[in-house]
């Protein structure tokens, strides 16, 4: 199933909340945290990651992997945060007010 | 050349690495990688074998490779400029506060840099104003590059880009084929008096061609301009065209003023339109348009190709150059040089741009004033950049503690070049500010022939100028400073700190260097201004002929249709000459036909009786004056008599002529009791006069110009209507106006006067334009030498503060305070002398430039040369003097003990 439009930028602040990750480590966490309900494009998630650096909610650097290779971490800012939490604001928002009207009979 | 090259290029301008494809294609590509390889492993461990982990990753990365990789090489170049703008900004940020900071530390170095900055770019953008819209606006007619003023030349009476006759304009208009059209206008003005309305109001107006709106594009703002055949005379009906100045102030601009019929000079006019506000020749003043209506008849008459007083404006074919119009006008020219020998024999044409026939005297006088207004900046630049330095040198720990720490050279550049850039900006807007008012002030003053414009305004030429001129000043006084503090060595100064000299000897040689170039500057400057004052002097100590001291001039002209005879007009005059004469205060009172130092009079060719006509034409001035004249101006009599009140009419016809005519005309003969006639080939019908006398010469038209061949015939026996009576006084001049303005409004209450002026006064005037010029060089040369004495000072006082402890060394082992004080003048007449030997070098390899606007003084005056840089070489002594002083006067004892 693909993602909901807008959605993606949200959760990958939520993704990079707790810890800094690569893009893969991204990817694993949404499709896992989804139980494999929701498939990333690898080119939409590296195009989402490099608008929110250039938003300044992250901040994008070269490091090692476990595994050994070079990989980039993204790490979220306090400018990234606040992000975060208006955007979760807003999508649960709109969640719940899809959610009334689909319901609607 | 595609557009994202275009920009990268400009980016690099500004410093800003907008965009960078070569760093963020490759990033983007490895991030792309690095993720497909995660992926593939992730497939693997789960138990897929290579290749379908491979195909199953493929499948992910959606619907192309090419097309992912090119969307995510587009995102990471966007990010990577985001961010680098972003960082840009940052540092401008944090620059601009480091800078407010420091200036706030020293507020008062920050406003004198302002303060002097403003004042020179306010300077420059005035002038720069009258540059513009004298020089470079074009006129404002359309098409204006077809326009070109059409002359005549004629070696024999010197004439070069003289006025046309009106038959010569004809034939070039019917037959020179380089041409669409061919047109002109009177060159003289002639004064109108607009009755009807009290008080009666004096105007003055122009005779033009039919064509000569149509010629040069000009739409009326209301009702009609002229059409073709008012050129031509066609029943009595009289027409006059306002200019929009005139109908806004005369006529309250009422719309309804077309085709009502107004009074001038007594005679009913119609007025048929009004010219558009954009109309202007430069250098012509002129309230209402007449159409020439010329008689069909005079177009056979000889003096219709003798009479030289049309200003003519052709307009060019389509296409075609100025140079192959004039072949085609030069063939016109020949024909005529044979088909009318009396008259055009030697009579040549030319044409010239008509925006350059109209501005081009004004071009070298305003040229040198933005010149020297140019050096003003520069000059200013120079102690700008040395306050910086100084300060740089006072913050030379500051910055050593930044790249201490790690801060790149080019950040400590940019800091300094942001503070210039801001003080530049603030000194900028100050000075554009300035500058507008300084413009309405030159607008204002329209110093006589230098400003042929009233249009002089802000425009956004002047203000690009203006601030391309404020971003090079910021360059040029930020480059010294900025380059003193990147190359900075942190250890050098760290350990010099605490001994009082963190000297940095870069510093010093840039100073050095500045005061160098700004002192060659001013002496240049100087020079130049000093050869102007030189030059003025000479002029305003020319004696013109006459003593203009006590008298006063009443210009008059009397409307022919009250005075419609001779008797009246000698009646009017007559009056008025005898009243004026019994007034208290005068001592002796007359009328001529035109003072001194003003337009030339009318002038002819003339024949000696006896003598058989010159081969060559000849030109001779000619004045009408009453018997006083010479007694009242107190012009000598060099041989035989003065007029007197029995020359009168009826009389024997007698006349005057003034030296330069005797020398020129008379070599070797008594002219006294010689007759000539106004005519070169005299006939039955010639008039002879008799010479009775010989008079001093006068400056006719003004003082720089030479007296050229008089001839001076009683008033009575040629009659004008157009006449000045010239006043004697013994009390102040100007008290007599009032009475005689009241003896005139007696005379006839209709009656305008054109001016009234003291004889002093009209010779100021003929000097207003070098006046003008002189005082603004001067002024520039002042304040640039001010300028250049601070820099000397500034220069002299960080030398003494640098090298105080050696100074007190000196002092303590026995050296003079006399010592040690010229150790720092010759420092700084050593910089200055080197300066003034490059300003002389400039000066002299310059001032041929000027020559044309010098009056008896060579461009390379010896006094001039000598005088400016001795005087520039004192002062620039005295003022490094003061900082010996100081320096002579340290005590050693607290100087050590600093350490």
């Amino acid at each position: 199933m693909p993602l909901l439009k807008g959605t993606l930028d949200a959760l990958v602040l939520k993704a990079l909340s707790s810890t800094p990750m690569h893009a893969f480590e991204i990817t694993r966490w949404i499709e896992d945290g989804s139980r494999g309900e929701f498939e990333i494009e690898a080119a939409a998630l590296l195009q989402s990651l490099h608008r929110l650096e250039e938003r300044r909610c992250l901040t994008g650097a070269w490091d090692i992997t476990e595994n050994n290779r070079r990989a980039r971490y993204y790490s979220l800012t306090a400018t990234g945060r606040a992000r975060l939490r208006t955007e979760t604001e807003t999508l649960k928002q709109s969640v719940e007010a899809l959610t009334a009207l689909l319901e609607v009979r | 050349m595609t557009r994202p090259d275009r920009r990268s290029r400009f980016g690099r301008l500004f410093g800003l690495a907008l965009r960078r494809p070569d760093d963020a294609g490759p990033d983007a590509d490895a991030e792309l990688a690095s993720m497909m390889d995660e992926q593939v492993r992730h497939l693997i461990e789960r138990g897929m074998d290579p290749e379908a982990a491979r195909a199953e990753a493929l499948r992910r990365f959606g619907t192309s490779v090419p097309q992912t990789r090119e969307a995510v090489q587009r995102s990471a170049a966007r990010r990577d400029r985001g961010i680098r703008l972003r960082e840009w900004i940052d540092d401008a940020v944090v620059d601009i506060a480091v800078s407010l900071r420091s200036f706030r530390k020293s507020p008062g170095l920050a406003a004198a840099a302002v303060l002097t900055l403003a004042l020179a770019i306010g300077a420059n953008t005035a002038i720069f104003s009258a540059v513009e819209a004298v020089l470079l606006r074009p006129l404002p007619f359309a098409h204006p590059r077809e326009l070109v003023a059409l002359w005549e030349k004629n070696p024999d009476f010197g004439w070069d880009r003289a006025d046309a006759a009106p038959a010569n304009m004809l034939d070039w208009k019917k037959q020179a084929e380089g041409f669409a059209d061919i047109g002109g206008y009177s060159s003289f003005g002639d004064d109108a008096t607009l009755t009807g309305k009290e008080p009666p109001r004096l105007l003055s107006s122009r005779q033009a061609t039919g064509n000569f709106f149509s010629l040069l594009g000009v739409r009326p703002a209301l009702g009609r301009l002229f059409r073709d055949e008012e050129t031509w005379r066609d029943g009595d009906a009289r027409v006059v065209v306002l200019t929009q100045a005139t109908w806004r102030d005369a006529f309250g601009a009422d719309p309804a003023v077309i085709g009502t019929t107004i009074e001038l000079d007594g005679r009913p006019t119609e007025v048929i339109g009004v010219l558009p506000k954009s109309f202007a020749l430069p250098g012509l003043e002129v309230d209402l348009w007449y159409p020439t209506r010329w008689d069909r008849a005079f177009e056979t008459e000889v003096w219709f190709r003798r009479a030289h007083w049309l200003r003519v404006v052709g307009r060019l074919k389509p296409g075609m150059t100025p140079e192959r119009a004039d072949a085609t006008l030069q063939t016109v020219v020949a024909r005529l040089q044979r088909d009318f020998p009396v008259t055009n024999a030697r009579m040549g044409a030319g044409l010239t741009p008509l925006h350059e026939f109209l501005v081009g005297s004004t071009r070298l006088p305003l040229l040198v004033i933005f010149g020297g207004v140019s050096s003003l900046l520069l000059i200013a630049c120079g102690n700008i950049a040395n306050l910086l330095l100084v300060r740089s040198v006072g913050q030379a720990r500051e910055s050593a503690v930044r790249l201490a720490l790690g801060a790149g050279r080019g950040r400590l550049l940019r800091q300094a070049l942001t503070e210039s850039a801001l003080l530049a900006a603030a000194g900028g807007i100050a000075g554009i500010a300035l500058g507008a008012a300084g413009a309405s002030l030159l607008a204002a003053l329209r110093p006589a022939g230098l400003l042929p414009t009233e249009d002089i305004t802000m425009s956004w030429v002047v203000l690009g100028y203006s601030a391309a001129a404020s971003a090079l000043a910021a360059v040029l006084f930020g480059l010294a400073p900025a380059s003193v503090a990147a190359r900075r060595r942190p250890a050098e100064v760290l350990r010099a700190e605490g001994r009082g000299a963190s000297g940095s000897r870069r510093a010093t040689r840039w100073a050095d260097l500045l005061l160098v170039g700004q002192v060659a500057v001013t002496i240049a400057l100087t020079l130049g201004a000093g050869l102007l004052v030189r030059s003025y002097l000479r002029l305003s100590n020319v004696d013109p002929g006459f003593d203009s001291r006590q008298v006063l001039t009443v210009s008059l002209d009397l409307p022919g249709i009250r005075f419609d005879s001779a008797a009246k007009v000698f009646a009017f005059y007559a009056e008025l000459e005898r009243r004026t004469r019994a007034l208290a205060g005068v001592e002796s009172a007359a009328i001529v036909s035109k003072v001194p130092l003003g337009p030339p009079s009318w002038s002819s060719d003339f024949a000696i009786q006896g003598q058989p006509p010159r081969e060559r034409a000849a030109q001779v001035v000619h004045r009408e004056q009453t018997h006083d004249y010479q007694r009242v101006m107190r012009v000598p009599l060099r041989r035989g008599r003065l007029l007197t009140e029995a020359d009168r009419r009826g009389a024997p016809g007698v006349v005057l002529i003034n030296e330069t005519m005797a020398r020129m005309h008379f070599a070797g003969l008594d002219p006294i009791g010689q007759r000539l006639a106004f005519d070169r080939i005299p006939d039955s019908t010639t008039y002879w006069r008799t010479i009775v006398g010989v008079v001093g010469d006068e400056r006719q038209v003004a003082l720089g110009t030479e007296s050229t061949p008089e001839i001076i015939a009683p008033y009575e026996q040629e009659p004008r209507s157009a006449m000045t009576l010239v006043v004697r006084t013994t009390a102040p001049p100007r008290v007599l106006a009032a009475p005689i303005r009241a003896i005139v409004a007696d005379l006839d209450p209709m009656l305008a006067i054109s001016s009234i002026r003291t004889m002093d006064e009209i010779r100021a005037i003929s000097l207003g334009r070098e006046r003008f010029l002189t005082g603004l060089l001067l002024s520039f040369a002042g304040v640039g030498l001010g300028l250049s004495l601070v820099g000397v000072y500034g220069v002299g006082s960080e030398l003494a503060r640098r090298r105080l402890r050696e100074m007190g060394i000196r002092l303590a082992i026995g050296a003079t305070p006399g010592g040690v004080r010229w150790l720092i003048v010759r420092h700084g007449l050593g910089l200055t002398t080197l300066g003034a030997l490059l300003g002389v070098t400039a000066a002299l390899a310059a001032a041929g430039l000027i020559r044309s606007l010098l009056y008896q003084v060579a461009p390379s005056d010896p006094v001039t040369f000598v005088v400016v840089p001795a005087l520039v070489l004192v002062t620039a002594a005295a003022a490094s003097w003061l900082p010996g002083h100081r320096a002579s006067r340290t005590d050693p004892a607290q100087v050590l003990r600093q350490d």
